[in-house]
């Protein structure tokens, strides 16, 4: 009994003791944060701002683009030893939630990522995003570098609140060999769109153009761009917008009636697979010759396809009947902002402009292949052709549409996406899932 | 006195995390809010107004209830079956080994289970379509997650293949605890194995199986991992359960008010329930 009664103590205190250790670890990143805090009101009464402390929060905790932050932030400290970055991060839905609860506080980070559209001006109407015109201003020849569309992600009533870092645009990647093999031109019109999927299904190919729709939010990338493409710009802007969504235009069933004729060419499959999977299994075995991808995927499929896998892009086709701007590209800017309550708003400007250049950009598309918004980043010598073929197509595009989950707000995009998903099992039609959108845009005013 | 002593801390701890949650809860479910709000506006009842005219909400409750059901009948039922069988004396070598092996799912954890449940749902590579194809049954194979038909059934599934082996082993423990000169009376009287189940083990273990009937229900109405992993709630609504919605609508749609009356729903069913449950035991202990 004794015996029994010592062998659980020790374990209860191996547990506590590993218990500890754990939350030591998982405490790391806060407890600098709070040291970090501290030293800044120390430098502020040291006077003079000798010492600087920037807290830098985003939202890429992942290698490779974890490592390289650290990496540009040490280069930066070293070429300027007075100041100190701290920098934390978590993954995109904590940090939406985290950043969400933080702006509109004193815990506000200095310097922290943000997506553009609707996340953007959430994040503005807390009243503590510094707005960044004189930065831009004061400095033509690198804010001329920055692209410019992007820019306008981050604008809102002529005052632009960020800085964008990143780009992308969501195209149909083609497989080259299948289209040459079957002599099949790019489309550019919808009915055009429809005939090289039926020549594909022709040719054997049983999925001719595949997507993971259990993934909500690559049903919406769709759902977004055909609602740009197919609605009046005007009347589109009027629903996106919370006070004024109706969506009762019946150019949006419409949409849904195109989405429905999409979906029979995705196979039964598609509806219980991922947007990964069907990427994976499918788009890069050239199972499937078609798919709706981020240009920000290039470095994933480059690591999917085999050697002789040549692919190429091109946009949205338009729709005969649509009202949309049919050169318009739909994918959005990331970037950082700057909080209006930093002790420091020069020191973050100075690093932000440092990171948003030649330094950053270069390492963001060599390193983690996305599409830096730094004009003349890259070249022919350190990307990939077909990121330099992405940045164009981009920089070519007349205008960035917004993805759908950035454009409004989630009670309406979610309850498309949802729909979307049941009308391709068959469970809804597209009237039903435009009775539901209305309700549920009708329910925030 | 003393007695209050003791039970100080645990009524600290219970307050700080129990009780004042709760209760704040129960205060926002009648403001409007979002996460980066500054100020809750008070709404009154509208949020618990909109309960009604909400369809997702009935197509979880429903989920919830089917999901109840099933457990009862697989973790509650079977797992006594299971755990009678396993304590029987013609098992009594093997049991061990068994025992192990059906309680190992449940300290396996739960997102592990769930993608390696993809795996086996999925239509084309997947394990159980392979598996029905192989045995002749090629009639059978479904789009599991993909299907509004098998979806909710095959979310269920990967919950009764995790947890039954838990409510086995709280009824191994109880059947243990049977004294044995009943079954050996039983015996003499010439009563079968399957007489001695019902007469004896299902009589003697009632404690556990109310414990494990909270279990199980609270259990089935607070869901949220299966589904969130599995589906997503989709294809369309199809796998909704109640703390996904509540999820969905407070932290994706913003409107942590209405997120909040949710979660009040979920407490009023499953405190409800509870003590149903508790009550319905606490009479029976008093009778005896």
């Amino acid at each position: 009994m004794k015996m029994k009664r010592a062998a659980a103590l020790a374990l209860a205190l191996v547990m506590g003791l590993s218990l500890t250790a754990c939350s030591n670890g998982a405490d790391n990143q806060p407890d600098g944060q709070t040291q970090a805090a501290g030293g800044q009101s120390g430098a502020g009464s040291q006077s003079g701002g000798e010492k600087i402390v920037i807290n830098f929060f985003h939202r890429w905790p992942n290698d490779p683009k974890n490592s390289m932050f650290k990496e540009l932030i040490d280069q930066y400290m070293a070429e300027n030893p007075n100041v100190t970055i701290n920098m934390d991060c978590i993954l995109n839905d904590q940090y939406k939630e985290k950043i969400r609860m933080v702006v509109s506080t004193d815990e506000i980070p200095d310097i922290f990522s943000s997506w553009s559209g609707t996340f953007a001006q959430e994040m503005i109407a807390s009243g503590n995003v510094a707005p960044l015109n004189g930065l831009y201003e004061s400095d033509p020849e690198w804010a001329g570098k920055i692209a410019k569309a992007s820019i306008d992600g981050f604008t809102f009533d002529g005052e632009i609140y960020g800085v964008p870092w990143s780009q992308d645009g969501k195209v149909f990647f083609y497989n080259k060999k299948i289209f040459a093999d079957n002599n099949i031109q790019i489309p550019a019109t919808w009915d055009e769109f429809i005939g090289v999927l039926d020549a594909l299904k022709a040719a054997g190919y049983e999925t001719p153009i595949v997507e993971g729709l259990t993934d909500n939010w690559a049903i919406l990338h769709y759902l977004g761009t055909m609602n740009q493409r197919m609605v009046d710009p005007g009347v589109l802007a009027k629903d996106y917008t919370v006070a004024t969504g109706e969506f009762t235009d019946p150019a949006y069933v419409e949409v849904l009636k195109k989405w429905q004729q999409l979906v029979s060419y995705m196979g039964e499959v598609c509806v219980a697979i991922d947007h990964e999977t069907a990427r994976g299994t499918y788009f890069a075995t050239g199972e499937a010759p078609v798919m709706y991808l981020q240009l920000a995927e290039i470095p994933h499929i480059e690591k999917l396809i085999p050697e002789d896998f040549e692919y190429g892009f091109f946009n949205f086709p338009a729709f005969e009947e649509g009202k949309g701007d049919t050169k318009a590209l739909t994918g959005a800017p990331e970037g950082f902002m700057i909080s209006n309550k930093t002790k420091h708003p020069e020191e973050c400007e100075k690093f932000l402009k440092w990171l948003v250049s030649k330094n950053g950009g270069e390492a963001l598309t060599v390193k983690c292949g996305d599409i830096s918004s730094v004009d003349g980043a890259v070249d022919e010598t350190n990307a990939l052709p077909s990121q330099l073929e992405a940045m164009d197509m981009i920089k070519s595009a007349s205008m960035l549409a917004p993805w759908f989950d950035n454009a409004c707000d989630a009670s309406v995009y979610t309850v498309y996406g949802q729909g979307a998903q049941a009308i391709a099992t068959g469970d809804e039609t597209p009237e039903s899932v435009m009775t539901q959108v209305q309700e549920a845009a009708a329910s925030l005013h | 006195m003393e007695a209050l002593a003791f039970a100080v801390p645990a009524l600290l701890i219970l307050s700080l995390f129990v009780f004042y949650p709760l209760v704040r809860n129960m205060i926002y479910s009648f403001q409007s809010f979002t996460l980066s709000s500054v100020a809750k506006e008070w709404v009154g009842l509208k949020n618990y107004m909109t309960l009604f005219s909400d369809k997702i909400i009935l197509t979880c409750l429903k989920n919830n209830i089917l999901y109840a059901l099933i457990s009862i009948v697989i973790q509650v039922g079977f797992g006594l079956v299971l755990a009678a069988v396993l304590e029987d004396v013609a098992f009594r070598k093997l049991s061990p080994v068994l025992r192990s092996i059906y309680f190992v799912p449940t300290v396996i954890s739960m997102t592990v289970v769930c993608l390696l449940f993809e795996f086996i749902y999925n239509p084309q590579i997947g394990l159980l379509n392979s598996f029905l194809e192989i045995i002749g049954l090629p009639g059978l194979t479904r789009i599991w997650l993909g299907s509004k038909k098998t979806a909710m059934f095959s979310v269920i599934a990967v919950s009764q293949w995790q947890s039954t082996g838990y409510v086995t082993m709280l009824f191994i423990v109880a059947i243990q605890k049977i004294p044995k000169d009943l079954y050996e009376a039983a015996q003499v009287d010439g009563a079968g194995k399957i007489k001695r189940f019902f007469y004896i083990t299902v009589p003697q273990v009632r404690q556990m199986f109310f414990v494990t009937m909270i279990l199980t229900v609270s259990g089935a109405f607070t869901v949220f991992n299966e589904p969130y992993i599995l589906t997503g709630g989709g294809p369309g609504t199809a796998t909704m359960v109640l703390s996904l919605h509540m999820y969905q609508t407070g932290f994706v749609k913003n409107n942590m008010g209405y997120a909040s009356t949710i979660a009040m729903v979920i407490f009023v069913i499953t405190a409800l329930l509870s003590s149903v449950q508790f009550f319905s035991f606490g009479a029976e202990k008093g009778e005896r």
